[in-house]
């Protein structure tokens, strides 16, 4: 028997029956709809948290530190490292694995990692510790240098209040939200255009004499830093050893720089003034693509630095994912099943139907084979038509679910996104699994189909 | 007399069903052989064994004893895929009830043992038209079963048991729905197909009459064996 009249017969035997045929189709349908709705949920909220931690400045971040920072060994440079350490360099540590030559991280090393591939920009993490004081109100923070090229950021891109520096040379400052809040009963909105009064102890030679019985040749220097944006929270890793969430107020980096040329933070630094060449703790490498993060990570290592990234811990999270996916996926199963024995249902009908008609065919020649293919065919043409219309249920009932849902997110102040994703593969992969459950559903019916006995059929009415 | 041509010879042949604890021989040691080119009847009352001997014949049983030869090969010993080569390919099979699909049109079900044949489609509706025109329903051949009439089925049965060019055609009570006129026709076109076109027939009939008037031979059966041999 060809091929051809095979699945035109089987096509032929469903439309015989149509108000079953599309009811069984339709159960099909509704258990593609919730399997496939289900992945595409998973997908969806995984592509809508790893897009939002790409977008935070987590990911495309690379600590590095010299391989002889005391922290970064300490931590076996897995930690992100930002103390100031201006001490003569130690020697690398021996044993363990023979690493390139521990080079100090320098203004050349800067540039040297600036000039890698697929790095976007590299700059040091320069946190110094200040006073801040606006009008009557003083507290003590640190403050950050922050590059211009994080200006897309999405903390910076979309500052809660203001706007990102316009160039590296103003004498301007952005408030973290919290900081702002105790700087000013008001609202913190009407802190934006002000000036803020930034204070720290310093070795140059302008300012004017701390007292207290410091020695006089540190002095107290002010200045005045205009609030030019306000952001929820201090973006990406950079914060140094004290992490994140600590500084209060950024500066633009090479204003940052100029005050932490000076700056004292300890009775060491006047002790062992420092002649060498300016020598940073840690320096922040922002890569073009989160994707590379690995990759430049490692050639960095290579260059003789300690690096890390949190990029592993990216793919922990990919991973968790694959188990929601899975979890979502068996949830979704469940009306497939339920559906999958209606096919059966459907199918051991039919045979009841239709056999005195099997008995006619086989008596005419038909073998078991054919039967079987035919009823196989059967069962295939419901999965691949219910897999298609599932297919499209499931993204029609995803759309108006994802538009509620954005409509909600949207009143509560959130940022909307698509919940659900329908990539290609999910599509296909939804109709050829709802094809091989049929097939496997229709595999019983057929079997029994092929085997009836053609004097029996037919004698049945 | 030269030997005769056989193309069926039943040996001892024998078909007993368990019903529980009882055996019922619907054929109990038969032994028989069918020539090329004859027109044989087999009569008998309902349960003689008569139909069960044709189904063994069509290959559409198995015996459970003896033997069955037929074109050189034993039926009892076919594989199933074999058995079904030898119902499309060797035999064409008429029944009392017609068994044609009640959904497909005339020429679909003459069509549709050539289907099985894996004859292409054009080929094979031309070839369900040439039969439904020899059998004279060249103009029905879109017409649906219920839309026929008793005769007109039959015919559309004849033709398509003749589909796949068989040389044995087995008829089953090919009269028994029908009435005497209609039923005439229908034994004029086997005879005609026996003696034109040397087709091989046998056929099963209640109907002594009909059988002595249109049978080369005829075979009387009771309790599934034969009980005597009568030439016309």
């Amino acid at each position: 028997m060809i091929a051809g009249d095979t699945i035109h017969l089987a096509i032929r035997n469903l439309r015989q029956a149509k108000l079953r045929t599309a009811l069984t189709t339709m159960g099909v349908a509704i258990g593609i709809a919730s399997l496939a709705g289900m992945v595409s949920l998973g997908v969806g909220l995984q592509e809508q948290l790893v897009g939002r931690f790409l977008d935070s400045g987590l990911f495309d971040v690379i600590t590095v530190m010299p391989q002889t920072s005391p922290i970064a060994r300490a931590f076996g440079g897995r930690m992100a490292g930002g103390r100031r350490d201006r001490g003569p360099a130690t020697p690398p540590a021996t044993g363990g694995a023979p690493e390139p030559a521990a080079r100090p991280l320098d203004d050349a090393a800067i540039s040297a990692l600036r000039a890698l591939q697929d790095v976007k920009d590299a700059s040091p993490t320069i946190v110094v510790p200040v006073q801040v004081t606006y009008g009557t109100v003083s507290e003590f923070t640190a403050a950050r240098g922050v590059p211009l090229s994080s200006a897309d950021e999405s903390a910076f891109r979309t500052p809660k209040y203001g706007a990102f520096f316009a160039n590296d040379t103003d004498h301007a400052c952005l408030l973290i939200l919290d900081l702002a809040k105790r700087l000013t009963t008001g609202d913190p909105k009407d802190l934006i255009g002000h000036d803020l009064t930034i204070s720290y102890a310093s070795t140059s030679a302008d300012g004017s004499p701390l007292g207290f019985g410091m020695p006089t040749l540190v002095k107290q220097v002010q200045a005045a830093y205009r609030i030019v944006g306000i952001v929820e929270r201090e973006p990406g890793p950079g914060g140094g050893i004290a992490g994140p969430g600590l500084s209060g107020v950024m500066l633009p980096l090479s204003q940052a720089r100029a005050i932490d040329d000076t700056v004292v933070t300890g009775v060491q630094q006047l002790i062992h003034p420092s002649g060498a060449a300016k020598v940073f703790t840690a320096v922040t490498v922002r890569v073009k693509r989160a994707q590379s993060t690995k990759d430049v990570e490692d050639r960095i290592k290579a260059m003789g630095f300690s690096a890390f990234s949190i990029s592993d811990a990216l793919d922990q999270a990919k991973r968790a994912f694959v188990l929601l996916d899975i979890l979502l996926s068996l949830i979704g199963s469940i009306a497939l099943a339920v559906s999958s024995l209606g096919i059966v249902n459907t199918m051991v009908m039919s045979i009841l139907e239709r056999t005195r008609e099997i008995g006619i065919m086989k008596a005419i020649g038909g073998s078991d084979a054919d039967i079987r293919r035919i009823f196989l065919v059967e069962a295939s043409a419901i999965g691949v038509l219910g897999g298609i219309t599932g297919v499209a249920l499931g993204w029609a009932v995803g759309r108006v679910i994802n538009f509620g849902a954005n409509w909600y997110i949207e009143s509560q102040g959130g940022a909307t996104g698509n919940l659900f994703s329908l990539p290609l593969w999910l599509v296909s992969g939804a109709i050829a699994f709802s094809w091989l459950v049929s097939l496997a559903a229709g595999v019983y019916p057929a079997t029994r189909a092929a085997k009836l006995d053609p004097i029996q059929a037919l004698r049945h009415d | 007399m030269s030997v005769p041509d056989h193309i069926l010879e039943a040996r001892s042949l024998a078909r007993h069903y368990r019903m529980g604890e009882t055996t019922v021989k619907a054929l109990d040691g038969v032994s028989m052989t069918v020539a090329a080119g004859e027109f044989l009847a087999l009569i008998g009352t309902s349960g003689s064994g008569k139909s069960t001997l044709l189904n063994l014949m069509a290959g559409l049983d198995r015996p459970t004893g003896g033997s069955l030869m037929a074109f050189g090969q034993n039926l009892a010993e076919l594989s199933s895929p074999d058995m079904s080569l030898y119902r499309r390919q060797r035999v064409g099979i008429i029944f009392q009830s017609f068994n044609l699909i009640s959904t497909m049109t005339a020429a679909d079900n003459v069509a549709l043992s050539m289907m099985f044949a894996g004859v292409p489609r054009a080929d094979r509706d031309t070839r369900a038209q040439q039969l439904l025109d020899v059998v004279g329903l060249g103009p029905r051949s879109t017409h649906r079963p219920k839309e026929l009439s008793g005769g007109e089925q039959q015919r559309v049965a004849i033709a398509r048991a003749l589909a796949n060019a068989p040389s044995l055609l087995l008829a089953d009570e090919p009269t028994g729905n029908l009435d005497s006129r209609t039923s005439r026709d229908i034994m004029a076109r086997l005879k005609a197909i026996n003696e034109q076109d040397g087709k091989t027939i046998v056929m099963v009939t209640h109907d002594a009459a009909l059988a002595a008037q249109y049978a080369h031979r005829t075979l009387t059966m009771l309790d599934g064996a034969i009980v005597s041999e009568t030439l016309s």
